[in-house]
């Protein structure tokens, strides 16, 4: 257990408090695929971003390096900043990589006997679909499951069983276990993941083959399914329990080297680890949990855009992010943050709480072709990435992408990219495009260029229906955060067709992870299953949850959060019985259970699922079922002052820069535009459009009848007209 | 003409129209068939009700749905009017059997009819003789509970409350078929209202000119692909078992230029068995194998319909007379003749050098339908149909072997459900489940396995558990191999009985189904309903994928391995790829490997001589 005294919190129990006081800064820095980003943050001082390159494998190079471009930005010191850090939040794309990249151990799997085959299956066709496009969906003879992380030769089946209520039916027969585990550790397996049928009502099975696998081989990475993913369903659990094991050494390794590097900086306190649910745990505990760490970079992107919300009082929003490759939504409503039911990794199942986040291939190094068959333009799923990249990047790219073709339609500044780091070559894009895109369609290279941003559009504003019309939501309630360096651009074009009435471009939309990092807590997930069936008795209800509140207080007591920094939320999930949808419905208060709370709760679950499902879609009569129980229990960090930033008056003139021909839908042309430097930009200005803002790492386009409002936080405001 | 800009965004907006109104679908009805299994359809039709465009799903279920818009226009003609929706089920008109409701509605712009939309769902009950619809005792279709040519169920947006309850007064489960009625007039109205939006958008020439794109680019690229097949003949063969009477599903495939006809001639006469098929029935099953595997990268449409006749003898297992019996058709004669089609097609597809990577063996063949049912260990009633049943196989392909339990081609996304899922609300215990030793058919390439399990009443309260069956592929096997790979293994359905064990005892029995021991003590239940008691354990074992190419020719490594994996037994390596492992040491015996192979080939040319004498022996 960490003690997290550092961040300036009161004294706990824990390890003496060794920081002195002075410390001020909060730094964090998230690893993305292409980029890794920090953010430096301290009281009444302004915040620092910087921005890196990444750096696989050693992502710990590219991490320093986005720090120090931060730090440089203030005019701090390195030594400075780390010996006056109070706090240091990382997120990273390290799990991701390890198992897109096929880079983890060598996993051994230990099971129920007779169930074997239970990953290999993949629940038949769900395996085979999953991960795949609509056109592999299609294709079940020219399509293959993804390959197993674990060989089918190193799954063992031990007899053993426990039913339905926990109860064992047949004993662990351990002399056949330890002949296992010695088998696959002779064989050289690094890592075991152990998963037995109903192991999460009844852990002792898979607890004891921990104990032999510690006796046999001291130092093996051992993930049990029971402390991975307590949660029914013995295919996605077995999956889980495998990806954990199969990236456990690598993150491990990881966050103890980043720590390391930490310490020889000068900084020794504990790295806050983000999580996939969008809370941050200590990295000691991160490493025995690679599978929390899936995706947990955009889901800190959520958590800022939430933090966000929060303070321009928005409660509905569509949080997209746009990079070189995916385009990524998540959504927000009525201030709650939504789990994914079927996380997937790659083409992998996983069960672990996370937030739900949708995306697709595109973005703007997708590239542009025409299908050889039918002519028809198509944007991605093929991605120039960030090598070659796009044409105008001079790197050797040789197929059109989006990012060049927003150059041509005048949303980037060929000579001020990155503040003229990098000049674009227009002419060669337009050389290029014009020959293997316009020309083959008969039309003239603006027409073209218009035509394929339109594409793009559409399929981003598909995206984000689909993610809405999953919950029944209407978009024209949402407010758009727009992400990344390229959604600015096209966020307009996006919000139009989805008849969203405002766009918030945050002035952190660059550093959007990093910066959700700060906004975030402690949090534990504790979480029970048990089906529970109506009428319900609230000492049985109260009984589950009195085990996980005593471990939550506990641990964060442990970490140095009293009590006035923690909070507590349970919550339930409910079915109509004989149903598949199930609703997480919030506990209304954190007392004990009573009958009066059961009936609140029946009371909530009804309105959430005729709000998310459609009125009538209730079946009552079928009765009510309990069958998960939630607790997330939060330490609760001090949250960045934003600070307020005096405003002055609408004219924008002191910014402006010049005048440029840009793409103006409602014109369906060219059109003369207004140009800003958005440095120069006060808080207060506002611009109409046509208009383009341009900083060193983002552009902002405005079209036409859509206005610009820099608030006092330096947010870009967009309201459509 | 439309630019090709517009026809890609309306194109790419129409799959969306389809994949919003499933999703719809899905969250209104909440029931697990819809939700886990994917037992459904929605597609989106022109105004002459000819198909556009259909989501994945039971795709052959989408012909079906072109034709059951074509009915309504007949039938209602000028009382067609906006915000209407017309109710059909009956599978003498479209639909495959009583079960699958299919719902239609118009889509007006204005005050014309612009296009259609259709979705099915296989509802949880209809009323027939057998709960949960498949009837096994069905003597012919008023027993299977009722059905209907056309209704207008929803009149002007106001939903016909005396038909709701007429209907809901037929059923055994008015409830959760109140739900699923209301679910797909959920999806209509989303799919109504997007396209209605899309067309606001674009206006209605520019969406209707895409709907015709659409269409021609399928039918021209269909015709592109015969064009580069050749012409030829290619039959294939399916037969299933019912109480001892054989039913053959005889199919031939001649195709001529740029069409394919599909011709049954030769096939069993319709059965008193509810195995039959309608003529659509069988006329929507040829099309899952011409999407998936013909056309897996061609929009599926009416365009590929085109290209597509068929002739199916009158009172035949697949043209079946009113009132034959046919609730089990899905399950039966449709799946024979997806099974038949999909070899008939695959071999068309290995004469060309540059298709053959499309071709496939047998997929999975084991389509049968389990439901168990009574009360469960919660005290409630349970009706519960077995999902391991959609476990699948894939066939071999010519580029390498098929996947183990993956899936079907006539649903290519069903999915089974967890045991744990399982086991939480039904009173059983699973002995064990997993892939099926020597079941995928031997080749060059090997069919891929297909499941096993076995189940055991756990906690049982009351009056015990039943469980029906329709089961096939038990005695020939549904799978077919292609170039010499081997057929898939059989089915099997049993029933082990254990009564004499102590009651309560819990058993955990481990047995090997090929023992002799395993047949002695167990009754064959392929067809009826029977109890299922005690420590009795129900097994079932679907079938493996087809293989494809000669099994001698099989990698020595490869079937090693699949050796050591327990895919292919010690004897079949050695019967039939020639490959000899030693025992003990679980090595190959690389000396008497290729004796082995050599003897086999010697004893095929000593058997088939003529047959085989222009092959030249091969050098192992």
């Amino acid at each position: 257990m960490v003690n997290l005294l550092g961040v300036g919190m009161s004294p706990g129990k824990g390890k003496s408090n060794s920081r002195v006081s002075g410390q001020k800064y909060i730094v964090a820095t998230d690893v993305g695929g292409t980029c890794t980003d920090a953010v430096i943050l301290a009281d009444a001082e302004p915040m620092l971003v910087g921005k890196a390159l990444s750096t696989p494998p050693n992502f710990a190079d590219g991490t320093m390096a986005a720090i120090v471009n931060a730090a440089q930005t203030g005019g701090i010191s390195l030594a400075d900043l780390f010996s006056r850090t109070k706090l240091f939040m990382h997120g990273s794309t390290v799990v991701d990589n390890t198992i897109l990249t096929r880079s983890g151990s060598t996993v051994g799997l230990i099971t129920t006997r007779g169930f074997e085959d239970t990953l290999l299956m993949t629940r038949g066709a769900y395996g085979r679909w999953s991960g795949l496009t609509e056109d592999g969906i299609r294709n079940p003879v020219g399509t293959d499951r993804g390959a197993p992380l674990v060989d089918a030769n190193w799954i063992a089946g031990i007899p053993e069983r426990i039913d339905y209520k926990g109860a064992v039916v047949l004993p662990l027969d351990e002399e056949r276990a330890e002949l296992a585990i010695r088998k696959l550790v002779d064989r050289g397996a690094q890592a075991l993941a152990v998963c037995f049928l109903w192991s999460f009502l009844n852990p002792t099975h898979e607890r004891r083959i921990r104990e032999l696998a510690h006796r046999i081989a001291p130092n093996l990475y051992v993930t049990l399914s029971c402390d991975v993913a307590p949660n029914p369903g013995e295919y996605e659990r077995s999956s889980t329990t495998v990806i954990n094991a199969y990236a456990g050494r690598i993150t491990d390794g990881y966050l103890r080297s980043l720590q390391a590097l930490l310490e020889q900086a000068g900084y020794p306190g504990p790295i806050m680890v983000m999580q996939g649910y969008g809370g941050l745990i200590p990295a000691i505990e991160a490493g025995d949990r690679p599978v929390g760490m899936i995706e947990c970079g955009p889901a800190a992107g959520i958590i800022g855009s939430k933090f966000l919300g929060d303070l321009l009082k928005d409660r509905n929003i569509i949080a997209a992010d746009m990079g070189g490759t995916t385009f990524k939504v998540g959504v927000i409503q009525d201030g709650e943050i939504e789990h994914a039911r079927e996380p997937l990794i790659d083409r992998y199942h996983y069960l672990a709480p996370k937030i739900h986040i949708i995306s697709i291939g595109a973005g703007g190094g997708s590239i542009v072709s025409l299908d050889p068959r039918t002519g028809v333009p198509k944007v991605g799923p093929r991605s120039a990435s960030a090598n070659p990249g796009p044409i105008c990047y001079g790197r050797g790219g040789v197929e059109p992408t989006l990012t060049d073709v927003m150059l041509l339609l005048g949303f980037m500044d060929p000579d001020n990219f990155l503040g003229g780091s990098v000049r674009l070559d227009i002419r060669r894009a337009r050389e290029i495009f014009a020959r293997t895109v316009a020309e083959p369609l008969k039309m003239s290279l603006e027409e073209a260029a218009i035509g394929i941003y339109r594409i793009a559009a559409a399929h981003f504003s598909d995206l984000i229906r689909e993610i809405t019309v999953e919950r029944g939501l209407d978009t024209r309630e949402f407010v758009l955060h727009a992400f990344g360096g390229n959604c600015p651009m096209l966020c307009g074009a996006v919000a139009e067709d989805l008849k969203i009435r405002k766009i918030v471009v945050p002035y952190t939309s660059s550093v959007n992870c990093a910066f959700g990092l700060v906004t975030a807590d402690i949090a534990h997930e504790y979480v029970a299953n048990k089906t529970l069936t109506s009428p319900f008795c609230d000492s049985e209800i109260e009984a589950i949850f009195e085990p996980m509140m005593r471990k939550a207080l506990h641990q964060l007591a442990q970490e140095g959060f009293k009590s006035e920094r923690t909070a507590l939320r349970r919550s339930i999930d409910l079915r109509y019985s004989r149903q598949v949808h199930e609703v997480t419905t919030p506990l209304r208060d954190q007392g004990p259970f009573t009958d009066v709370s059961v009936a609140h709760l029946i009371e909530d679950f009804e309105v959430l699922y005729e709000r998310r499902y459609g009125k009538g879609t209730a079946y009552r009569q079928a009765g009510i079922e309990m069958t998960t129980f939630r607790l997330t229990a939060r330490g609760l960090l001090p949250r960045p002052t934003m600070e307020k930033y005096a405003v002055s008056g609408v004219d924008a003139s002191a910014a402006y820069v010049g005048t440029r021909p840009i793409f103006v839908e409602a014109r369906g042309a060219m059109a003369d535009a207004l140009v800003y430097d958005l440095s120069r930009i006060a808080p207060g200005n506002a611009v109409e459009g046509p208009a383009v803002l341009h900083s060193a790492i983002a552009t902002v386009v405005l079209q036409d009848r859509q206005r610009g409002r820099m608030d006092e936080y330096r947010n870009i405001i967009i309201e459509l007209g | 003409m439309l630019d090709p800009i517009t026809f890609e965004i309306i194109r790419h907006r129409l799959f969306r129209v389809i994949d919003e109104a499933v999703i719809t679908l899905k969250r209104v009805s909440g029931s697990e068939i819809v939700n886990e299994a994917h037992d459904l359809i929605v597609s989106l039709h022109r105004v002459d009700g000819s198909l556009l465009l259909a989501g994945v799903g039971y795709t052959s279920r989408t012909p079906t749905a072109a034709e059951a818009c074509k009915h309504i226009i007949k039938r209602f003609k000028n009382q067609i009017n906006k915000e209407d929706i017309f109710f059909l089920n009956d599978p003498y008109t479209a639909a495959f059997h009583t079960s699958d409701i299919h719902l239609i509605a118009p889509i007006h712009h204005g005050d014309d009819l612009v296009a259609w939309s259709c979705c099915f769902v296989h509802v949880n009950d209809i009323g027939a003789l057998a709960p949960g619809g498949f009837s096994p005792d069905s003597s012919d279709i008023y027993t299977e509970g009722f059905s209907s040519p056309g209704l207008k169920l929803v009149d002007q947006g106001e939903v016909r409350e005396d038909l709701m309850d007429t209907i809901r007064n037929m059923v055994r489960t008015p409830e959760m078929v109140t739900l699923d009625i209301k679910s797909m007039i959920a999806c209509h109205n989303v799919a109504r209202d997007r396209m209605l939006e899309l067309i606001g958008k674009y206006g209605r020439d520019a969406v209707d000119q895409a709907a015709r794109a659409l269409i021609e680019q399928s039918d021209r690229l269909l015709g592109e692909r015969l064009a580069e097949l050749p012409d030829g003949r290619w039959e294939a063969r399916q037969r299933m078992e019912v109480k001892g009477e054989i039913y053959r599903v005889n199919l031939s495939l001649t195709k001529r230029e740029g069409i394919l006809t599909f011709d049954f001639d030769g096939s069993s006469p319709q059965s008193r068995y509810p195995i039959n098929a309608s003529y659509w029935t069988s006329w929507g099953a040829l099309f899952s194998p011409i999407y998936a595997v013909l056309c897996p990268d061609i929009t599926w449409n009416e365009g590929i319909a085109h290209h597509v006749r068929m002739t199916a003898p009158e009172g035949s297992v697949v043209n079946c007379k009113r009132p034959a019996p046919l609730s089990v058709a899905t399950v039966a004669a449709a799946n024979l003749v997806s099974m038949a089609a999909l070899n008939c097609i695959s071999k068309m597809l290995l004469a060309s050098e540059r298709h053959e990577k499309l071709a496939t063996g047998g997929w999975n063949g084991g389509a049968i339908s389990v439901f168990l049912y009574g009360k469960n260990q919660h005290g409630l009633m349970a009706i519960s149909f077995l999902t391991d049943i959609f476990a699948g196989a894939g066939g071999a392909r010519s580029w390498g072997d098929g996947m183990d339990v993956c899936g079907d081609i006539p649903n290519p996304i069903a999915r089974f459900a967890n045991i744990e899922t399982i086991e939480a609300r039904l009173p059983v215990r699973y002995i064990f489940r997993r892939r099926v030793c020597d079941s995928g058919g031997a080749g060059q390439y090997r069919g891929g396995a297909g499941i096993e399990c076995g189940i055991t009443p756990h906690d049982m309260s009351g009056s015990g558990l039943n469980f029906s069956i329709c089961g096939k592929g038990t005695h020939y096997p549904a799978t077919e191999g292609i170039v010499g790979g081997y057929v898939g293994s059989t089915c099997h359905y049993a029933l082990l009985h254990h009564s004499d064990e102590p009651r309560g005892s819990s058993p955990v029995v481990w047995f090997d189904p090929g023992a002799h021991e395993f047949e002695r003590q167990t009754t064959r239940v392929n067809w009826g309903i029977y109890p299922l008691r005690d420590n009795d354990v129900l097994y079932v074992r679907c079938s493996g994928g087809g293989g494809y190419g000669d099994p001698l020719k099989r990698d020595v490594a490869a079937v090693h391995r699949d050796y050591s994996l327990g895919l292919v037994s010690l004897r079949d390596a050695r019967e039939i790829y020639g490959v000899v492992i030693n025992e003990k040491s679980g090595e190959v015996d690389a000396i008497a490997t290729p004796r082995r192979r050599r003897a086999l080939v010697a004893q095929r040319l000593k058997e088939h001589g003529r047959q085989y004498a222009h092959v030249a022996e091969p050098d192992y």
